[in-house]
C-alpha cells in the first residue's frame, strides 16, 4: 500500500534543507545507530508514513522543534521503506516519536501530540 | 437544568465513496482538511493514523478518514452539514465518486441554540437534499421515536443503490448517555493550577476512568479540555472507537461509538463504556447490513445493559438506503 504513489508535494518539499535527518536505508540506519550510542545526545526517531495524514499535519512542528533544540538529534524513518526497523520498535500507529538516549528508549509519544512531545524533549535532553 | 449550556449531543455524518485511488481520502492535504473543518467551525486538536485509517480529535469531537469513507461527528453548535460542499469538491478532485450518505443525531438538549441548518430536522433534510448529487436517488428521512418525547433518533440517508453494493464495513454502535453519575463526571474536570498539556491530562483521565480498559488492544488518543470535557479516539486495526464527555452538572452527556466485527465483542465494550459513566439514561443505536436480525440485536444490547441496572424502555428498527438496518433502543436506570 502506498508504493508507486508519491506523497503530496508539500510533504516531499520539506525534506530539503531540513534539520530532521531522513534515513532511507538499513545501512544508513545502522551507521547512525552506532554513532548515537557513542554520543550522550537525546535522539528523537520520528516514524512516519506517506499515507498518514496526521504525520503530515505535525511535520512543520517537528521541523521547528529540530531548529529549537540544537542539542537533540532528529531522525525520520518511513515505515514502508524501513519496515524492519518500524517492527523492531513496535510502531503500528503514527506518527510515533521514540526518544532514545545511550541506546535505550527513554520516552515515546504516539500521535500528533505537539505539546506533549515538546515537553518530553525539553525534560529529557539534559 | 441550565437555560443553555454546552450541547453534548453530536451530529454525525458518514459518506461512502468509490474510486481507483487506493489512498483515496487519506490523500487530502492538511490545508484542504482544515478548510473543510473551517466550514464546520472546529479544528484539529490531536491526530494519529495506522495502515487502515486516520483519526483526528477535533475541538468539538472527531473525524475518521478511511480511503473511501469519512465519518465526521461534531457537537456543540457546529454547523456539520456545511462541510458537505467542500468535501464533495475535494473528493471529486481526487477522482472519487459519492455512493452514499448517512446523517444522524439524537435530540438536542438545547435545540433553540442550534444555528441553521440545524434549527430543525426538516431544515437539515432540505439542506442535504439540495447539496447531494442527483445520482444518490434513493433517499429516506425518519425520526425514530422512543417512549418519551425527550429522546428520539433522527436519520437521513441517501444512496445510489437501494441495496448497498459497498462491501459490508461491519456494524457500528452509537451510545448516547445523559444524567451522568456526578462523582464520575467530576473526573473529567481539570484540576486548578494543572498546567500540563491537554494530551497529558487526557492520558491520565483515560487511565483513571478506566476508559483505556474498554478495548485494551486499542491505541487511545485522549484529550482533556480546559476547564472540563474530554475526547478520545481509539485505533485498533481497521476499527475506530470514540468517546466524548460533557461533564457539566445539569446537562451532562457522554457518547461512545465503535465498530463491530460481528463477533459481538463490541457488546463487551458497550457494557464497559456505560459502566464508566453510570448514566441515568442511555440510547443505543446500531447500523448493520440490511437483512440482519434486529430482534437479536435488541436482545444482545438489552442483555449487555440490564446487569448495569438499566431497563429497556423502547426498541425500534428501520431500513435506510445505503445504511442498512438501524436499530434504536432507550434505557433508563432503575433508581433505588
Amino acid at each position: 500500500m502506498g508504493h508507486g504513489l508519491s506523497a503530496p508535494a508539500a510533504f516531499a518539499a520539506e525534506e530539503v534543507d531540513s534539520p530532521v535527518l531522513a534515513i532511507h536505508s538499513k545501512n544508513a540506519w545502522n551507521d547512525h545507530w552506532k554513532s548515537h550510542k557513542d554520543s550522550s545526545k537525546l535522539m528523537v526517531i520520528d516514524f512516519t508514513a506517506s499515507w498518514c495524514g496526521p504525520c503530515r499535519s505535525i511535520a512543520p512542528a517537528i521541523k521547528a522543534m529540530a531548529v529549537k533544540y540544537t542539542d537533540v538529534v532528529f531522525v525520520k524513518i518511513d515505515v514502508d521503506e524501513l519496515s524492519e526497523v518500524a517492527q523492531q520498535w513496535k510502531v503500528q500507529t503514527m506518527p510515533a516519536f521514540v526518544l532514545v538516549k545511550g541506546g535505550s528508549e527513554v520516552g515515546r509519544v504516539v500521535g500528533a501530540k505537539k505539546d506533549e512531545l515538546d515537553k518530553k524533549i525539553a525534560q529529557l535532553r539534559a | 437544568m441550565a437555560v443553555s449550556g454546552f450541547e453534548g449531543f453530536e451530529k454525525r455524518l458518514e459518506l461512502h465513496f468509490s474510486g481507483d485511488n487506493p489512498l483515496g481520502l487519506r490523500y487530502l492535504s492538511i490545508d484542504d482538511l482544515q478548510q473543510v473543518l473551517d466550514a464546520v467551525q472546529c479544528s484539529i486538536v490531536s491526530a494519529a493514523g495506522n495502515r487502515s485509517f486516520d483519526a483526528y480529535v477535533l475541538s468539538e469531537s472527531s473525524l475518521f478518514l478511511y480511503p473511501h469513507k469519512i465519518i465526521l461527528k461534531t457537537c456543540g453548535t457546529t454547523q456539520l452539514l456545511r462541510s458537505i460542499p467542500s468535501l464533495l469538491h475535494h473528493a471529486a478532485d481526487l477522482g472519487l465518486r459519492l455512493r452514499s450518505c448517512r446523517y444522524s443525531r439524537g435530540r438536542f438538549i438545547f435545540p433553540a441554540a442550534q444555528p441553521f441548518p440545524h434549527t430543525s430536522f426538516p431544515d437539515e433534510v432540505r439542506f442535504l437534499d439540495a447539496r447531494l448529487p442527483a445520482t444518490l436517488r434513493f433517499r429516506k428521512a425518519s425520526v425514530m421515536p422512543s417512549a418519551t418525547s425527550a429522546h428520539s433518533w433522527h436519520v437521513y440517508s441517501a444512496a445510489d443503490d437501494e441495496f448497498s453494493v459497498l462491501p459490508p464495513s461491519g456494524s457500528t454502535i452509537e451510545v448516547c448517555m445523559t444524567e451522568l453519575d456526578r462523582s464520575l463526571a467530576r473526573r473529567f474536570h481539570r484540576r486548578k493550577g494543572d498546567d500540563r498539556s491537554g494530551d497529558e491530562a487526557g492520558a491520565e483521565m483515560t487511565e483513571l476512568t478506566e476508559i483505556g480498559g474498554i478495548n485494551p488492544r486499542a491505541l487511545v488518543c485522549g484529550f482533556a479540555f480546559d476547564p472540563c470535557g474530554y475526547s478520545m479516539n481509539g485505533l485498533d486495526r481497521d476499527r475506530y472507537s470514540t468517546i466524548h464527555v460533557t461533564p457539566e452538572d445539569g446537562h451532562s452527556y457522554a457518547s461512545f461509538e465503535c465498530v463491530g466485527g460481528g463477533e459481538m465483542m463490541e457488546l463487551d465494550c458497550l457494557r464497559k463504556a456505560v459502566h464508566v459513566f453510570r448514566p441515568g439514561a442511555v440510547s443505543v443505536c446500531t447500523a448493520a447490513a440490511a437483512g440482519g436480525d434486529e430482534g437479536g440485536v435488541w436482545s444482545a444490547v438489552a442483555n449487555a445493559l440490564e446487569p448495569l441496572g438499566l431497563s429497556c424502555r423502547n426498541q425500534a428498527a428501520e431500513d435506510f438506503p445505503g445504511a442498512g438496518t438501524v436499530t434504536y433502543q432507550t434505557f433508563t436506570a432503575r433508581r433505588k
